[in-house]
């Protein structure tokens, strides 16, 4: 059990630069406490994010993989969430599908309004992966 | 029922008049029963051409090579190509025209209509031979029909069919210059998606040991890859084994190369080649089930490009190869896309 | 490639950072970095000395790419690229590592925050490693602009932008322009006449050489970018030519249809074919398509038969007009909280319980009632009216989290104006609190206070219903501590401010963002208060927040100016992190040219081309793309895959 506390989950994050990262900054402004585990890569769009970035991220180790962007409609490129919403649905199911668990990939709406969203985004985020332990099943294994 | 000798007539004619360069069809193979593919450009060899349920080879791979010859020699086709066209067949060919890969004035479809049957599963049909080699299939409406050294054996079409033709929901080339044989659609032997519908009912760690299983034993040697009309990327994204260099690669590229995964066949990297294969081929594939048949360790690759298939039908509305005009899967949503995923 | 000398520059923000990210530590962390040459902390960066550090260090040290890790880029990346340019490198190659407002400010622990600063810092310099110097692409800019609303913002933006020597097209939605401030009687605290003080400007619009006036016209498309706009306008047809029309107004009287007359808040009714106002602009008469018979002389064509100067025209169509412009001033206006919305106010089926605005034309000497105040059920002068502020604003539980900023003043000028109207008459008005900040209107708000018939109540309103022919207002006074029953012959609720009915389709026709509330988001809430979030868009009036009317006619004027500095730039220089394509690896698929939101792809020859004065940068190309041929300058798949590794290392 004291392992289990002890484990950190590694988030990578995708962030809209619009939407989702000027929310967390917004989080940050507001100073609302959330945990350290999500790094946020900075994307232009969520529909720039190749479904290859979430598979490269947990073949690289992520525990998790969080999208983030703007709602639906409220785009900044008009579109490109939308796009995002259905690449993000397929690689979501594939996932699924293959036996990983489906809370390891999350995909979420947070405006530049929501810091506290944002936060909490994050916090379920992590409580959820807490149980889950180390994702092993898609990570390169460590060379001998 | 398909006479053999109209799709032999029209390819011999069409050659002899000159108004195809050559005819991609099916002829007798060296190995017992099984049909190969045939890249006919002398009338006279028309008479070679067969169709029976061993003609198994999705051939709208050789008109992605026959375009990548064409460029490689920098020529332009001086006629059109013609292609004898199962329904899957034919849907990779409108996907192939839907990007642009060719022009349809480039190709001439012979269609040929599966009519309710479909081809044989080799693995399927090995234990009922009894150790002998067929040298002959037909389809007599109900049953397959092989010719052994013992005699001739009939077998229930639902016991040696491939399990896409079981499923298949169209097995008819609608996208056609002509077409042999009548349109049965609707003659489904099995559900549609009915394996994958099986395999979903198992929970996730069920789920995950049964892949874990295949994915430790792929070698990664992308017969899947390169029986694949669909995969005719000259460099593909996550290998970089086979970078090709072309007279326009510069040692810039050459460095830049992406290495989302690392050669070795090890579980890890392979999940990431298959998934990131599945992915790319969502609303592209046609399941014509090329490359389930060609691994050579039998990684049920079909069952994730049905898992995709099934998505994009159940959740977009999308049917890969219905439309040279419509937009891709990926390229393109619906206002009300499922999105109750999302947080 | 030869290797980076990146430069790493760890703010402190003073305690900002330092006090939960052991800023030392990232420091020396980057230096370990194979590209990076030189790192240094500072306890303010972005100050004058830790700026000029900066350049000092990049000539010093032979830099050729920088990276300060600070607060998000939202604020200093301009500043330190800048500087960059200054220290004689390229821009493009300084980039910002967000620490404070990602990290430093919502992590505590001292550890966990500095492990995970040292995550987003390596993966910016393995991001900068690859980034390449760029310069800004110049466009051409249409020295036109675009005026989207007729109200009195709109009208005010046209005129500042049209008096600077550029010509403007102003598009309104309705039959005459004029808006909000048209329907109003008189404005506080000077109690002036509003239509006196907004007719010579309509006019002045209308006969102004460099305004193109497009009335009964909605914006249906917009594409390009700042400097270039290409606007599709529907132009409605009124079935009236305004210059044949002599407003004999014999038309009116034979036409057989009686709608409700919105322009009267449905106080009153008017036919099929109208005039929003005897003051419209343009003066013409409208058929109101919807409400005729057919359109047809067959059906009725009574209107057309009695029309002397012959200004009827049945054949009239719906005319697409194309505009090209630089610049676009977006001021839609508002409108009222749906009394619907408000249950225990009556929901809107109490008689006699009318909005702000139908009080307006109450009061107004062109309204309904030709200036008297005289309730609508009976048309007998109310004796006992209650004013009720706070209607739908102010309660995030259960309508609009805001204050609509104006009824605070507006119910102490309706109280007044009813006493004027109605000298013998009782004014009750239930509030919260008075917000008056503006200049003279505490002392109205007091004046109007100190009127021994008009009684200011500290309170809420529960419940109002119909009672032996009056209105009953059940609410508490809270200073008093005592419930308070008031048998009233007239509501006037004092409902929130929304934003315009058409708002969420301007927003996104145009691109541009709405805030949680629904009115059009302003690109910083205080250093851009009219710029929208898309360059070459600016917001002003009630679209953007509930605001008077200086307030608005100042923001209609900033606008006006910010659209008149960008115009008289010949030219503009746009971000030059576009799409481009890897020609090798293209297959011509055509994927991109499907997904781009902006139609900046077309394919030529077999191969993807990016209109570089098309493209926004957004990336949908690069990730839809199955071959990696298509990619974001200096935002790359390749970076992105240095970087996924940086966060996992």
């Amino acid at each position: 059990m004291s392992e289990q506390q002890d484990y950190e989950p590694r988030i990578v994050a995708f962030l809209c630069k619009w939407c989702s990262s000027a929310g967390s900054d917004l989080a940050g402004v507001s100073r609302i406490q959330y945990p350290a585990n999500a790094t946020p890569i900075t994307v232009p769009c969520t529909g720039a994010i190749s479904p290859m970035y979430i598979l490269s991220a947990f073949n690289k180790g992520a525990d998790g993989v969080l999208v983030s962007g703007c709602h639906i409609g409220d785009c900044h490129y008009i579109e490109g969430n939308y796009l995002a919403r259905r690449k993000m649905h397929l690689i979501m199911q594939l996932i699924e599908f293959i036996g990983v668990e489906p809370n390891r990939f999350r995909m979420s709406w947070v405006s530049a309004a929501e810091g506290a969203k944002f936060a909490q985004v994050i916090t379920d985020f992590v409580d959820d992966l807490q149980p889950l332990g180390p994702q092993d099943k898609l990570k390169k294994a460590e060379r001998v | 029922m398909i006479n053999v000798q109209d799709i032999r007539d029209t390819a011999r004619d069409m050659l002899t008049k000159g108004e195809v360069r050559a005819v991609i069809g099916y002829r007798r193979g060296s190995r017992g029963m099984l049909a190969e593919p045939a890249f006919i450009t002398d009338p006279a060899q028309a008479g070679d051409l067969v169709w029976d349920p061993t003609c198994f080879h999705n051939l709208s791979l050789y008109l992605v090579e026959d375009r990548k010859f064409l460029t490689h020699v920098r020529k332009t086709a001086n006629a059109p190509i013609a292609i004898v066209a199962k329904g899957c067949d034919a849907r990779s060919i409108v996907v192939l025209l839907q990007e642009h890969y060719f022009k349809r004035e480039d190709v001439y479809i012979i269609g040929v209509s599966c009519e309710g049957a479909g081809v044989v599963d080799e693995r399927k049909l090995a234990p009922h031979l009894n150790g002998f080699q067929a040298t002959n299939a037909a389809f007599d409406g109900d049953d397959f029909v092989f010719t052994t050294a013992e005699g001739e054996k009939c077998l229930p079409a639902r016991e040696v069919m491939a399990d896409r033709c079981l499923e298949c929901r169209i097995p008819f080339p609608k996208e056609h210059n002509i077409v042999f044989g009548e349109d049965k659609t609707g003659r489904q032997l099995a559900e549609p998606f009915a394996a994958l519908t099986r395999f979903e009912t198992q929970g996730t760690a069920e789920r995950w040991d049964f892949w874990s299983h295949h994915f430790d034993r792929c070698i990664r040697c992308f017969a899947c890859r390169s029986v694949c009309p669909m995969c005719y990327c000259d460099e593909c994204v996550v290998d970089s084994i086979t970078f090709p260099v072309t007279t326009e690669t510069t040692a810039e590229d050459k460095a830049n190369r992406i290495r989302w995964i690392e050669r070795s066949a090890v579980r890890s990297e392979n999940i990431t080649y298959l998934m990131t294969r599945a992915m790319h081929l969502a609303g592209r594939c046609t399941d014509c089930g090329e490359c389930e048949r060609a691994c050579p360790v039998n990684v049920p690759i079909r069952l994730l490009n049905n898992k995709m298939e099934r998505e994009a039908r159940e959740q977009f509305g999308f049917e890969p190869g219905a439309s040279i005009g419509g937009p891709s899967l990926v390229a393109s949503f619906l206002d009300n896309d499922p999105g109750q995923f999302i947080r | 490639m030869t290797k980076k000398r990146t430069g790493v520059f760890v703010c402190h923000c003073g305690t900002n950072i330092a006090a939960t990210v052991d800023v030392a530590k990232v420091a020396r962390e980057m230096a370990g970095e194979n590209t990076v040459a030189y790192t240094q902390e500072y306890v303010y960066m972005c100050s004058e000395p830790g700026q000029e550090s900066v350049v000092q260090a990049i000539k010093d040290n032979q830099l050729d790419s920088v990276v300060v890790t600070c607060c998000s880029p939202n604020l200093h990346e301009k500043t330190f690229r800048d500087n960059a340019q200054r220290a004689g490198i390229n821009n493009f190659t300084c980039e910002i590592a967000n620490i404070r407002e990602q990290c430093s400010w919502v992590h505590n622990d001292k550890a966990k925050g500095t492990e995970k600063a040292i995550k987003i810092s390596r993966s910016i310099v393995r991001r900068v490693n690859r980034n390449k110097p760029m310069d800004a692409i110049a466009v051409n800019v249409t020295r036109r602009a675009m005026v989207i609303g007729g109200g009195i913002a709109g009208i005010q933006a046209a005129l500042d932008i049209a008096n600077a020597g550029i010509e403007v097209t102003l598009v309104e939605k309705q039959a005459t322009i004029g808006g909000r401030m048209l329907q109003l009687s008189e404005t506080f605290p000077t109690l002036d006449c509003s239509q006196c003080v907004l007719s010579p400007k309509m006019v002045e619009v209308k006969r102004h050489p460099r305004v193109k006036l497009l009335t009964y016209s909605e914006v249906q498309e917009v594409t390009g970018s700042v400097g270039n706009f290409r606007v599709k306008i529907l132009k409605k047809p009124t079935y009236v030519d305004p210059d044949k029309c002599k407003l004999c107004d014999e038309c009116t009287v034979v036409c057989p249809v009686v709608v409700p007359n919105e322009y009267e808040l449905n106080l009153t009714a008017r036919r099929a074919i109208y005039i929003p106002y005897a003051q419209a602009i343009p003066a013409s008469f409208t058929l109101d398509e919807s409400a005729c018979l057919g359109l047809n002389p067959i059906v009725c064509g009574k209107c057309k038969d009695v029309c002397e100067a012959d200004a009827i025209n049945y054949d009239m169509r719906p005319e697409t007009i194309t505009e090209e412009v630089g610049a676009i001033v977006v001021a839609t206006g508002f409108d009222l909280y749906d009394q619907e919305n408000m249950p225990e106010m009556g929901g809107g089926k109490v008689e006699d319980v009318l909005d702000g605005l139908q009080f307006e034309r109450l009061c107004s000497a062109s309204g309904a009632t030709q200036g008297h105040v005289l309730r609508p059920s009976d048309h007998k002068e109310p004796k006992d009216v209650v004013f009720i502020q706070c209607v739908g604003s102010r309660d995030p539980a259960k309508h609009c989290a805001y204050c609509s900023k104006i009824c605070c003043m507006y119910t102490a000028k309706h109280a007044r104006l009813y006493k004027k109207h109605v000298p013998d008459g009782r004014a009750y008005v239930f509030y919260i609190d008075i917000r008056s900040g503006g200049k003279g209107y505490e002392e109205f708000v007091q004046r109007t206070m100190e009127d021994d018939d008009t009684l200011y109540l500290r309170g809420r309103v529960s419940r109002l219903y119909r009672h032996n022919g009056k209105i009953k207002v059940l609410g508490t006074d809270t200073l008093s501590g005592q419930n308070v029953e008031i048998d009233a012959d007239m509501v006037v609720l004092a409902l929130a401010m929304v934003p315009s009915k058409g708002t969420i389709d301007i927003a996104k026709t145009l691109k541009i963002g709405r805030d949680k509330d629904g009115f059009l988001a302003e690109a910083h809430p205080k250093l851009r208060p009219v710029e929208s979030v898309t360059g070459g868009i600016y917001l002003a009036g009630a679209a953007q927040a509930p605001k008077d009317i200086p307030e608005t006619v100042a923001q209609a004027g900033a606008a006006a100016s910010k659209v008149i500095a960008l115009l008289s730039q010949s030219t503009l220089s746009r971000s030059p992190l576009i799409a481009k394509v890897r020609r090798s690896h293209c297959t011509g698929c055509g994927m991109c040219v499907d997904a781009c939101p902006y139609t900046a792809i077309r394919l030529e020859g077999g191969k993807a081309v990016v209109n570089e004065a098309l493209c926004e940068g957004c990336g949908s190309c690069s990730a839809t793309c199955l071959r990696a041929a298509i990619d974001v300058k200096n935002v790359t798949q390749l970076q992105i895959h240095e970087m996924i590794e940086a966060c996992l290392a």
